[in-house]
């Protein structure tokens, strides 16, 4: 018994050292692209890039589904973007609210029968409207199907030659396109998908308003933990990950991809729980497979603040959501791990989310009761516990303060007060935050197991009525 | 067990806070000096030692992708100080393989705009230095505009510089009509459809004539353009030889007929009534659907709804189509109610 004990907390041990070694090694090789995309980012031309006609026109398309509270003002501050050519595709997912009439008030809408594609399957479409006011507005009221579905559809209709599928509860930076499309615009033929940073708040639309430099971080200790674990994943994951192109989640809430690159891989898949994840491991497999020179980037730039749930409970179905789809999609890609035809998607980024994202939840479990297991035999003392507690919550702290100071360098754009408090909750985060995505993970790693697909939707945030 | 755990647990802590610290500070001193310099007014000017520095930095082959960043930058701080090296060191970053590199460097030129930046950016066109589509935003943004010196693109061994020769051309009517004409009928189809796009803002019987001819050209991204520019150009005349494309397999040539025909508006309609009884479903749902969008059904729904002319679009537009024209005209009969 005691032998065994011994065994698994070793194994847990090195699990944690070996995960802690990657993340070191991920956020140097992050801070790295950091560098690269600050300076290819400040020598960007953006104000001609902003007027030129050989800037790639793009379509944004938006899954609406009981977003009434949202859906008007999201939706302009898409048709607001600084861009010399795009469109907004709203879908209205066959909403049960009053998403659809919000839409009609507030864009004057009169229905229009256009005769699309049908090159992507998708419910059936009961009318579509175009704005009075707006002639890049498009929206389609379809028979609910889920974001996949509603993705289809707006991709059937998309007239351009990218797509940017984002979140109708996501509030955008002005130039977000611009900075997303700035790399495209350079090199279309291999460039296919970029995706960029983004932040989380429980009012994004406040988030957003203010001017670069003065904008505040929601610093509710729930919604402030978020805004760490988002910047941690972009600054010191994504960007290393999009370095050694293996970049392989295009986050929902802004992707930008290449339709033709949609259209060959048979557009969103229906039957995952969630669509951006495995569209990006079924582009990579597919490009990697028939030997295609292709980038899938994620750029260091904010471009948006999507609205994240503001109790523990909203938190957990997420997240629980979340683990539930990178289990799907990376067992569904088994066969790309540790193969050398997929490059380092097959050795390095498969892995990585095979062993530090699905496995997880059960190594730190396990972990956790051989831990208390062996204090309780005697073989270790509680003071061991909390000197290991304590370390790795500092290692968390330390990784979270190099992802703040990337950010920082990056965009100056929150008050230096938030910055300090941010810096001062991360050492916590470890205790207070990490228990809870634990416990989601595990939820998510369950459901997983029990094939659920169900999608979870959280309550909007409340807001005072406008 | 337990001692080892305990010590290695402790260094690592010891490290880890450190790193935290020190992290931490970094960030809030990197911010408050960062504020404070924008604070100032900023200044441009270098000292001859940093200049140095800067013109050595760029003048380097640098290995590593950190050193052709700082490279660019350094050029960058140079530009903005109008040190007179400047054009000799823009021509070295140019020549980095790296072509994000080299792109930066044409922000840089396209900042300067002088006459001689000019030259230098048709040059780095020609070579293919950093990205052509970067270097043709910058020269159609500039002033004095490049104008002639654009003219010789056209005839390049490059069909690549001959795109952009054609694309950049736009701007300038009076330039390069007759090679542009000749070009409509040159090899590469992206040329013929950079070629038709620039014909497209023109005029002219000769202009016309050349782009009806691509309207049947072997390539379907030449017919796209083609249908726009003949639309255009040549407006209703043209309007029973781009119906036909309506019937088109590509989803993006219809597009483009029915966006040329939208733009002719009320003097398209005999061309678009005749497709309605066409074999070809593609051709009466397009047909229809731009009668709808100029306007003509909403003015047959109010004017005479029992129209057989009506029932014929209809029947051509299916079930929704009808639904949507009757619903947007019981909201204009609902507004005027309101009003009145």
């Amino acid at each position: 018994m005691t032998t065994a004990l011994v065994v698994i907390v070793l194994v847990c041990l090195a699990y944690l050292l070996f995960t802690t070694v990657v993340y070191v090694t991920l956020t140097v090789i992050g801070a790295f692209e950091s560098f690269v995309r600050r300076h290819e980012s400040w020598s960007a031309d953006y104000e001609t890039l902003g007027m030129s006609r050989f800037t790639i026109p793009v379509s944004i398309v938006v899954p609406a589904f009981n977003e009434e509270r949202v859906i008007a003002a999201t939706t302009r501050s898409m048709l607001d973007l600084d861009y010399p050519e795009h469109e907004v595709i709203v879908v209205n997912d066959g909403s049960s609210d009053g998403t659809l009439a919000a839409l009609i008030e507030a864009f004057d809408l009169e229905p229009y029968q256009t005769f699309v594609r049908r090159v992507f399957p998708h419910n059936e479409v009961r009318a579509m409207y175009r704005s009075t006011a707006h002639p890049n507005l498009v929206v389609v009221d379809k028979v609910n199907g889920g974001k996949a579905d509603a993705l289809n559809a707006a991709l059937n209709v998309a007239r351009y030659r990218y797509v940017c599928g984002v979140d109708a509860d996501t509030w955008f930076d002005r130039k977000a396109l611009l900075k997303g499309m700035r790399l495209v615009v350079q090199d279309p033929a291999r460039v296919i998908g970029v995706t960029s940073h983004m932040t989380t708040a429980r009012k994004p639309e406040e988030a957003m308003a203010p001017p670069q430099g003065r904008r505040r971080i929601d610093l509710h200790p729930l919604m402030a933990y978020q805004h760490l674990d988002f910047l941690r994943a972009f600054f010191n994951n994504r960007t290393a990950w999009s370095r050694g192109n293996y970049m392989l989640c295009s986050p929902g809430a802004f992707a930008i991809w290449r339709r033709d690159v949609l259209e060959e891989v048979g557009g969103y898949s229906q039957t995952f729980t969630c669509e951006d994840i495995e569209v990006t491991f079924r582009i990579h497999e597919k490009y990697l497979r028939e030997g295609r020179d292709y980038q899938i980037l994620c750029l260091t730039d904010n471009v948006a603040t999507t609205e994240g749930p503001d109790t523990v409970g909203k938190l957990v179905s997420q997240r629980e959501r979340w683990q539930r789809v990178i289990a799907e999609t990376v067992w569904h890609y088994r066969r790309m791990w540790f193969n050398r035809r997929y490059k380092s998607v097959g050795l390095v980024g498969a892995p990585f989310y095979l062993l530090t994202e699905v496995l997880a939840p059960a190594f730190e479990v396990l972990g956790l009761v051989a831990l208390i297991g062996a204090i309780a035999l005697g073989l270790f003392q509680p003071l061991t516990f909390v000197a290991m507690v304590a370390a790795v919550a500092f290692v968390n702290a330390a990784l979270t303060a190099s992802a703040i100071y990337f950010e920082d360098m990056q965009s100056r754009t929150y008050r230096k007060r938030d910055l300090l408090v941010l810096l001062l909750y991360a050492p916590l985060d470890f205790v207070v935050y990490r228990p809870i995505i634990l416990w989601a993970r595990l939820k998510g790693s369950w459901g997983f197991l029990r094939g659920d697909k169900s999608w979870n939707k959280f309550d909007r945030n409340v807001r005072a009525p406008a | 067990m337990d001692a080892l755990a305990l010590r290695v647990a402790v260094a690592v802590l010891a490290v880890a806070l450190l790193t935290w610290l020190l992290l931490s500070l970094t960030v809030l001193l990197g911010r408050l000096r960062y504020d404070r310099q924008r604070e100032r007014p900023r200044s441009s000017a270098l000292d001859a030692r940093s200049a140095e520095r800067l013109v050595r930095r760029v003048r380097s082959r640098p290995r590593t992708e950190w050193g052709r960043w700082r490279r660019v930058t350094a050029l960058q701080r140079l530009e903005r100080a109008h040190h007179p090296a400047v054009p000799q060191l823009i021509r070295l970053v140019l020549h980095d393989p790296h072509a994000r590199v080299a792109s930066a460097a044409v922000r840089t030129l396209g900042d300067i705009g002088d006459d001689w930046a000019i030259d230098i950016l048709i040059d780095a066109l020609r070579r293919g230095q950093g990205s052509r589509s970067r270097i043709a935003a910058e020269l159609e943004e500039l002033a004095p505009a490049p104008g002639q010196r654009l003219v010789p693109l056209l005839r390049d061994w490059n069909p690549a510089v001959r795109f952009w020769g054609a694309t950049l051309l736009r701007p300038y009517p009076d330039l390069g009509e007759a090679t542009l004409i000749e070009l409509t009928w040159d090899p590469d189809p992206n040329v013929r459809a950079a070629v038709v796009e620039t014909l497209g803002t023109r005029s002219g019987k000769a202009v016309g004539t050349a782009l009806l001819a691509r309207l049947d050209d072997t390539e379907w991204f030449v017919r796209v353009h083609a249908a726009r520019a003949a639309g255009h150009v040549l407006g209703v005349e043209a309007a029973p030889t781009i119906t036909r494309l309506l019937a088109e397999e590509r989803w993006w040539v219809r597009a483009a007929a029915k966006d040329a025909l939208r733009g002719m508006g009320s003097e398209a309609v005999p061309a678009l009534l005749a497709m309605l009884g066409h074999d070809d479903l593609f051709a009466r749902n397009g047909a229809a659907e731009v009668l709808q969008d100029i306007g003509f059904v909403d003015f047959l729904v109010l004017d005479n709804p029992r129209s057989p002319l009506l029932e014929r679009i209809y029947a051509a537009g299916g079930e929704r189509y009808r639904d949507a024209a009757e619903a947007r005209v019981d909201a204009i009969a609902h507004e005027e109610a309101r009003v009145a």
